[in-house]
């Protein structure tokens, strides 16, 4: 008897068992249908071409391996810009984390008007980034320039100083620009995080004596590592993908150029679309692989086990 | 009764006639084509098209620097970009290559080919691929009253003289530099080197492609160490190293900030004449180039109109270049700051006393060399970027011209064998 109800149980179970997973599979199927349709299609395809020579100039596209992907190692253009896409990651992410936590503590202080502020916060953020860099531009410029202004107002020697005639200058111009735009974005993450720690963990600390540092150490910080997590992830690929900015404000110079617009030059300057397709992958892998650092770490520090 | 009859049959003839001889006018009515051309054109050129031949336009616009990439991803994918495109003389190398445009030397009659004479800038291996539509050659731009106000009433022929000018301008105060030279890394940078190189009596390849501009005595050394020597003098403003030619023209020129462009266009002649656009109206002139002997010299950098081997609608398409290359059209089209590329066209408007400099633009008109004997390259895109990209490091200070020199001919040498 036993032994029987057990078996009606089991076939009771498998039965919505599979009920269960055809739904899942039914529900997921229209987003596996889009992202082999629009990623993992045009991804592969794009593989495949990348070991082939498509250069409209020359006939056929014959197999060539790995050829483009070992030009790339003795392309000096390709490395200057790699040089400067990785300065721009480095401290794009690393100002965008400090500065972004530091704003999210701040506004989260706030307690009248805080959807003001952060409307004026996000601003940057939601213009366009071409916008924002012609307004940079602006300021930069070397004789009307707001910025140039401000400094001879001071008394200092910068009433024609032209910024983007010196590479250090110049790469921190642009990436000033790049991470005005960006900062919104990642106070706006960490600020969400920062407002769903209950109260009462602050009002306990307090009782046992604990400064507003060690608070923000001991509370605030691990309890949103994992949104720093997911903003250094966006701040990263952000990064890797910089183009607008470095493009308006300085053009294809190669103090600022970073890889994308080196890809673009090779594919639609140069016509080498194998080429620029090789140098895509590898930007979109190496992008990956720095994102998926903070991946793992936000799943490690979010999964329920 | 009969006669009656008689005039009934004639007039019902007639009026089955008219609408056969109408569309035999207009055989092509009641087609539509696109063209895509750079920004901006004549507000009344679809309309006007479709009045005279019955075709309709959808004319889109965009700036220069955009047609580009939408030519080459829509024409890689094997689509039209348009009916009729724009067809710049540096793309020719690469868009023959391709094989992407229609040769159209079999469509348009030979004497419009013969008054149109920086066509063979777009001829390679006997085929035309496209039909000059504006006459962009390169010119020196000068503001006369400036040259006055400095005490100059003849203006230069040589490159000594126009250095000499432009020291004497700023030591008068006139303008604080009054050279207009791109620095940047873009194409006017390249564009202004080139001009500089022929100035000084030499070319930029021999009939081999072998570079001759690395030893310190050719022309386009020369050229380089000149504009060098002029930034570094003040005659030339340090934050040309981010100004494309445009602005120098928009916001240096045109505000009377510079006395001089040294590779000047034509067809700004009538913006920088217009009190709306421009703060130097009746001061602006153009001379032709000074060079180093004094002989002058001048390369064509002309656009055109090409038409893509995939377009659907490839009669209607010639119908509209034949009609936009017209001398009639290219008459009125010079209100829209189009210099007309007609030989013929251009004697009119200067006889007519409406071509503005018309005598130096004739004059200059008649010296235009294609910049490469050869024809345009296909690595001329990566050989412009070189050029630019040392141009604008040698502004900053980052290299020396020799090694300048040295990165362009390397950059080519790679370029060609790619």
């Amino acid at each position: 008897m036993t032994t029987v109800a057990a078996m009606a149980s089991e076939r009771k179970r498998s039965i919505g068992g599979n009920s269960d997973a055809f739904l899942g599979v039914l529900l997921i199927t229209p987003i596996v249908l889009v992202m082999a349709a629009l990623v993992f299609f045009p991804l592969i395809d794009t593989m495949w071409d990348s070991l082939h020579r498509i250069n409209p100039m020359q006939p056929g596209t014959p197999f060539i391996g790995l050829a483009k992907y070992t030009n790339m190692l003795s392309d000096g253009d390709v490395n200057a810009s790699w040089i400067n896409t990785l300065i721009y990651v480095v401290i794009a992410v690393a100002v965008e984390t400090v500065a972004g936590v530091a704003g999210a503590a701040l506004i989260n202080q706030v307690k009248v008007g805080r959807q003001w502020v952060l409307a004026a916060v996000i601003l940057p953020w939601a213009l366009p980034g071409v916008v924002n860099a012609t307004i940079w531009l602006w300021i930069y410029q070397p004789g009307a320039g707001l910025l140039n202004g401000i400094l001879t107002a001071f008394g200092l020697p910068f009433e024609n100083h032209v910024w983007f005639n010196d590479r250090t200058s110049a790469i921190a111009a642009v990436v000033t620009v790049h991470i005005w735009r960006m900062l919104p974005l990642t106070i706006v993450i960490v600020l969400a995080a920062m407002q769903s720690i209950p109260n009462e963990l602050y009002e306990a600390a307090k009782i046992d004596g604990a400064s507003r540092t060690s608070m923000f150490g001991s509370i605030t910080l691990p309890l949103i590592r994992s949104a720093i997590a997911i903003a250094m992830t966006n701040g990263t690929v952000a990064a890797f993908n910089f183009f607008d900015e470095a493009w308006v404000l300085a053009g294809p110079s190669l103090d600022t150029r970073p890889i994308l617009i080196q890809i673009y030059l090779e594919a639609f300057q140069n016509l080498h679309f194998s080429y620029g397709m090789a140098l895509s992958l590898v930007v979109t892998i190496v992008s990956l692989l720095v994102s998926l650092v903070y991946v793992v770490r936000v799943y490690r520090n979010t999964r329920l086990d | 009764m009969r006669g009656l009859f008689l005039t009934s049959v004639a007039f019902a003839a007639l009026a089955l006639a008219v609408p056969a001889l109408a569309d035999d006018a207009k055989p092509l009515a009641g087609k539509s084509i696109t063209v895509l051309l750079p920004s901006p054109q004549g507000a009344t050129i679809a309309a006007d098209f479709e009045k005279d031949t019955g075709i309709h336009v959808d004319l889109q616009t965009l700036s220069w620097d955009d047609i580009r990439p939408k030519l080459v991803t829509a024409l890689l994918a094997g689509t039209a970009p348009a009916d009729v495109t724009e067809f710049d003389w540096s793309w020719t190398g690469q868009f023959n290559a391709a094989g992407w445009y229609l040769p159209l030397q079999d469509v348009i009659d030979k004497d419009t080919v013969a008054d149109i004479g920086v066509a063979k800038i777009f001829t390679v291996d006997g085929n035309l691929l496209g039909i000059p539509y504006t006459n962009d050659f390169r010119v020196m731009l000068v503001n006369k009253k400036q040259f006055n106000d400095a005490g100059i009433t003849t203006m230069p022929t040589t490159l000594d003289e126009l250095i000499a000018d432009a020291k004497q301008i700023k030591a008068k105060g006139i303008v604080q530099y009054p050279i207009g030279l791109p620095l940047s890394p873009t194409e006017g940078a390249s564009t202004s080197w080139y001009l500089l190189t022929k100035a000084e009596g030499g070319d930029l390849f021999d009939k081999d492609w072998k570079p001759l501009f690395t030893t310190p005595d050719s022309a386009g050394y020369k050229a380089m160490a000149l504009e060098l020597q002029m930034l570094k003098d003040g005659l030339v403003d340090p934050a040309s190293t981010g100004l494309k030619d445009s602005q120098i023209n928009d916001t240096m020129f045109a505000k009377g900030l510079t006395s001089i462009m040294i590779s000047g266009e034509p067809g700004r002649l009538g913006q920088f004449a217009d009190p709306k656009q421009s703060t130097v109206a009746g001061q602006v002139a153009a001379i032709v180039v000074p060079t180093a002997s004094g002989t002058t010299r001048s390369y064509g950098l002309p656009e055109a109109l090409g038409i893509p081997k995939v377009s659907q609608n490839q009669d209607a398409a010639i119908a509209f270049v034949k009609w936009f290359t017209t001398k009639q059209f290219q008459e009125a089209n010079y209100a829209n700051g189009v210099l007309p590329t007609r030989t013929s066209a251009l004697a009119d408007l200067a006889a007519a006393g409406t071509l503005l400099s018309g005598d130096a633009l004739v004059a200059q008109s008649k010296t235009v060399e294609p910049l490469f004997a050869q024809g345009t390259p296909t690595w001329y895109p990566q050989f412009s970027s070189a050029v630019n990209t040392a141009i604008n490091a040698v502004a900053k200070g980052q290299i020396t011209v020799d090694v300048a020199m040295k990165n362009i001919a390397d950059a080519t040498q790679k370029a060609m064998t790619q």
